[in-house]
């Protein structure tokens, strides 16, 4: 399958809630939406009101308590797991392997997937993201924004339809937030990936096309 | 203070019992204490048997044995130092009827037996036994019912014996004096004196017992007597130890001395739980430390919950001991009759008390790491670390410990741990040079395989630890199972290539020139003849042997009796000179000796020292001037001590042959012509030999698989401590590669590979240690050549690395039960 063929990932009258204390809490409620590739979308909102487990739903990795999460490929509905190996993540955290330096921390995907001149893009990402100095280097000597900027590499160097990022720059300071994110929306913009980000800064939502806010069970559609 | 630093410790003990580490840290040192506690009470055990046998079964006050009859000066001497005395004779012969032959050791009895305990005898074979006053008249012969069983005779037929026409009149049950015969297997026949002198036997042939009775003192006078005027004489009373006393300390040691890699495999386990560990311990200081609390809290805390640990495995860890003896117990009643478990709650403490030191050793780099600890820490966030240094050096101690403790026989120790070092640096080496070369060689590919080879070689540290563990626990595994086996194979094939199946182990000169007319006339081969006198180790460099050694040592138990000395001028085609230099021109200094490399060792000697020897009444002094080890190929009869044939001009003592004859199976029959002329020709053939190497074999193999047992539980406890601790990165790369699109059975694909690369280079390593050690220790401690069964071990390595695949596999799979929402609600 190419990821060149995945238009949009949709998401049909979702609803979704967990069991505390025995009791259930709702998230939200029949969400219709539509994301586009090449796109990039922001998720607001005060902590616990769901935007991790939206970003879970819309990537697939979980399942909704009620409707339908599906990815449009070759014009065919299709389910999302079907699409799995072409959906990158970026944490707060960066999760970088801390043993492997910069440049096979970026190769890795490539060197799974068998890819031949892995070590070569990875070298050509590195160099997209200002990192092109710091190839040899392990993790712990990176400053946290040089760390994500790695994960962001890493996260694109297999070319995949869509990003999911989890508060990116949570861990920055504001310079290095920044400077990440316009890496991050400017190699989205690049590659065609649709960038889904969930983020408690307004400056960083307000670079996306569209802002969903999630609030009291409900989701605005902000922008 | 301290209350509350207890009632604290207490807390988290409970808190913390529950947890992996705290588990597999409790099943390590849980293994260990069982094992010391066992070995110690059995061993305490058998001593106690011992020393109660020789009270009960010694059938004298105080026993004197020699080859000679003692003159009537002697005799008059220790008559005067006694109370009462008793002479028995014993030689070993072949007795034959109708065609059957068994080998039995033949006791003279005089008027006085026996002199304490009781004699004790049957009418027949399946009759009870009766206590009877003295021994068997003269024309009667008493055997044992094992015997009667094996000549096929009863109770009433007659037996001829060198020529002599003798009586079976009863069934031997009992001899008060068994113990004289230690644990010797030797069936039992008994005649009176006067009828043994009738039969004629060379008086060179006989065993002379003198057993007294003597009060305390008299016992301390006789000692001193004996040293000065028969300093060859074996001596037993009843304030002494036990025949078998140093043999059974011995065991001890040797099954001690291997606990040596146990506790190497314990470390490496308890080394991989003390990263986790004291991650947890510096965090728990660093925070009472920003509350106020000092450094010295969480070290008082830390050591609390350690010792509250150890108390509270002591109950359970006693009552498993106690359970594991009771079986131990059981299964040695068939060596020892009427043994009974005993169990010594003073020894079990100590015992414990010593291995718990062992194990505050191993927890050392825990509390010393403590002192990093700082608020610093929890601002940065970052995790503690040990120093591998320290944990080295406090391993290294433990073994130390245990090595000095159970050491008694230089060369095995050194044999066992050059073969654990060797291993060692060849699983490091084969790790980092497999890893190296494997990941070099695909770092150009991309797949599944190089993946994994870069990952590997990326933890190259921390996977040579794992591949060590689980290779060294192979290695052991091995080398015990492969000793069972190929002792076994190796002997057998050996014997039949080298020495024929017919081993003459005692012939005179008169007996030999009949054998070897007997094989001439029925065309057997006679394939090696050595000659030899027996000599008895008296003194080294002037001190009499007994203050020279205290350790127990095979040797030194060997040296204890009277041994075979070989004369040849030339070095035999089956020694190699290992340090000195052989006897060039004998005749002029003909007081020379080689001595065997493994005795010199046992002993601390060295060339040049002095050793007398009493030869045919006689104290001669020889000079050691070589020291050789046994080569394969040039037969098998080998000796530990040879001299130069001039020493034959100087001495005037009676000479035997041991000599080995290849015989058809039909020829074996013929042997009874022999026997009957000769009946104290000793002569074994090779099945009887395997026979009793089966049972040696068949014990042997019960203890070692025991062993194993042990290996196996601490092997898969390596394991799973070096899963666990690296059980959080695991988890965390295998949720990373799930980010990257891939499914969790890439995951178990990784983790299939990663495992069998694993297994691979660590039973890689675990082959070639093992060989190693074949070569180091089947020679030097079995005198046998090492011919390994590469099938086998072929097969072996292909076994290892689908069980290390298979257990690796079952204890990651909580490792691969991960999820990216992991790594999105990590903070």
């Amino acid at each position: 399958m190419d990821a060149k063929y995945i238009s949009h990932i949709e998401l049909h009258e979702v609803a979704h809630s967990f069991v505390m204390n025995e009791e259930e809490v709702l998230l939200f409620n029949d969400l219709n939406l539509l994301l586009s590739r090449g796109s990039a979308y922001a998720i607001t909102g005060p902590s616990g009101a769901g935007k991790s487990s939206l970003l879970m739903l819309m990537s697939g990795l979980e399942q909704p308590s009620q409707g339908r999460v599906s990815a449009s490929f070759e014009g065919q509905h299709t389910g999302m797991q079907d699409v799995r190996e072409h959906i990158g993540f970026i944490f707060q955290q960066f999760h970088l392997l801390p043993e492997l330096s910069a440049l096979a921390n970026v190769a890795l995907p490539l060197k799974l997937r068998g890819v031949k001149d892995a070590e070569a893009k990875a070298k050509s990402w590195l160099a997209k993201v200002g990192l092109g100095h710091r190839l040899t280097h392990k993790p712990k000597q990176l400053s946290g924004g040089e760390q994500q900027r790695v994960a962001i590499a890493r996260a694109l160097v297999f070319e995949p339809g869509f990003i999911f990022a989890d508060e990116p720059t949570g861990n920055l300071d504001a310079k290095s937030a920044a400077d990440v994110a316009d890496i991050l929306f400017s190699c989205c913009k690049e590659n065609g990936a649709g960038l889904v980000l969930v983020t408690h800064s307004d400056a960083l939502a307000a670079r996306a096309e569209h802002v969903f806010r999630l609030a009291n069970g409900a989701c605005h559609v902000e922008k | 203070m301290l209350r509350n630093n207890l009632a604290l410790a207490w807390h988290f003990f409970t808190q913390e019992r529950t947890q992996a580490h705290y588990r597999y840290l409790r099943w390590t040192q849980a293994l260990l204490m069982v094992f010391i506690v066992t070995l110690s009470q059995t061993s305490h055990t058998i001593q106690a048997y011992l020393a109660d046998n020789l009270a009960n079964l010694l059938g004298a006050d105080i026993v004197l044995s020699q080859q000679s009859a003692l003159n009537d000066s002697q005799t008059s001497a220790l008559d005067a130092l006694t109370q009462k005395r008793a002479i028995t004779k014993s030689v070993i012969t072949t007795l034959t009827h109708n065609g059957q032959w068994q080998r039995a050791q033949l006791k003279a009895v005089g008027h006085h037996y026996p002199m304490q305990g009781e004699l004790l005898t049957a009418n027949a074979l399946n009759d009870t036994g009766r206590v009877t006053l003295s021994g068997p008249e003269n024309g009667e012969i008493w055997l044992e019912a094992r015997l009667l069983a094996g000549l096929g005779l009863n109770v009433g037929d007659t037996l001829i014996l060198a020529g002599t026409p003798l009586i079976v009149t009863k069934v031997l049950l009992h001899e008060p004096d068994r113990l004289m015969e230690g644990h010797n297997v030797d069936m039992r026949a008994m005649v009176s004196l006067s009828q043994l002198e009738m039969l004629n036997f060379s008086s060179e042939l006989l065993t002379h017992r003198y057993l007294f009775e003597a009060s305390n003192s008299q016992i301390k006078q006789v000692l001193a007597w004996q040293k000065t005027h028969l300093p060859a004489a074996q001596v037993f009373h009843k304030t002494g130890a036990h025949p078998l006393a140093l043999f059974w300390k011995r065991t001890e040691n040797f099954l001690g001395l291997t606990s040596i890699i146990l506790f190497f495999m314990a470390a490496i386990a308890i080394e991989k739980l003390t990263h986790i560990h004291i991650q947890k311990e510096q965090y728990f200081t660093a925070v009472c430390m920003s509350l106020g609390a000092s450094k010295y809290a969480g070290l008082q805390v830390s050591l609390c919950k350690w010792a509250l640990n150890m108390l509270f495995l002591m109950p359970p860890v006693l009552a498993f001991s106690a359970g594991c003896h009771w079986l131990l117990v059981d299964w040695l009643s068939s060596t020892f009759t009427a043994i009974s478990w005993h169990w010594n709650m003073g020894l079990g403490i100590s015992s414990l008390l010593s291995i718990t030191l062992i194990f505050l050793l191993f927890q050392a780099p825990v509390w010393i790491g403590l002192k990093h600890s700082s608020v610093t820490q929890l601002v940065n966030n970052t995790q503690g670390k040990v120093s591998y240094g320290v944990t080295l050096i406090c391993a290294i101690a433990v073994m130390a410990v245990v090595a000095m403790s159970y050491s008694d026989n230089g060369l095995l120790t050194t044999m066992v741990l050059a073969a654990l070092l060797i291993s060692i640096v060849m699983i490091i080496a084969i790790s980092w040079g497999a890893l190296t070369v494997a990941e070099k060689a695909t770092k150009r590919l991309s797949g599944l395989f190089p993946f994994v080879m870069f990952m590997m070689k990326q933890r190259l540290v921390n996977k040579s630890t794992q591949i060590l563990g689980v290779g060294l626990c192979a290695f052991l595994l091995l080398f015990t199972l492969m000793l069972m086996k190929d002792l076994g194979d190796t002997l057998s094939a050996y014997q039949r290539e080298q020495n024929g199946n017919l081993l003459v182990t005692q012939a005179t000169a008169e007996q030999m020139q009949d054998v070897k007319q007997w094989a001439e006339n029925h065309g057997a081969e006679v394939r090696q003849q050595k000659p030899f006198t027996y000599a008895k180790l008296i003194r080294v460099n002037g001190q009499h042997l007994s203050d020279y050694a205290t350790q127990p040592s095979e040797s030194m138990s060997t040296m204890a009796r009277e041994i075979r000395l070989h004369w040849t001028d030339d070095v035999p085609a089956n020694n190699r000179v290992v340090s000195g230099a052989w006897w060039q021109q004998p005749d002029a200094d003909w007081q020379q000796i080689s001595v065997e490399q493994e005795v010199m060792l046992d002993l601390g000697l060295d060339v040049g020292d002095t050793l007398t020897f009493y030869i045919g009444q006689h104290a001669v002094d020889f000079t050691i001037s070589a020291s050789h080890v046994y080569r394969a190929g040039g037969g098998s009869i080998t000796f530990w001590v040879q001299m130069p044939v001039a020493v034959l001009d100087h001495i005037s003592a009676p000479h035997y042959s041991m000599a080995s004859i290849e015989l058809a199976d039909t020829q074996f029959g013929l042997l009874n012509e022999l026997w009957q002329r000769h009946p104290t020709l000793r002569m074994v053939s090779l099945q009887e030999m395997t026979a009793r190497f089966d049972d040696t074999l068949a014990m042997v193999t019960q203890v070692i698989s025991g062993f194993s047992i042990l290996i196996i539980l601490l092997s898969v406890i390596v394991i799973l401590a070096t899963i666990h601790a690296v059980e959080g990165t695991e988890k965390k790369k295998n949720s990373i590669i799930m980010s990257f699109g891939f499914s969790k059975t890439t995951c178990l694909q990784l983790n299939l590979i990663e495992w069998l690369v694993t297994g691979a280079v660590a039973a890689t390593g675990a082959i070639a240690g093992t060989y190693i050690a074949g070569l180091l220790i089947y020679q030097s401690q079995f005198s046998l050549p090492y011919q390994p069964d590469f099938l086998w071990l072929a097969g072996t390595l292909l076994l290892i690395m689908a069980s290390v695949t298979a257990v690796g596999t079952m204890a990651s799979r909580k490792s691969l039960n991960s999820s990216i929402r992991e790594l999105m609600t990590e903070q």
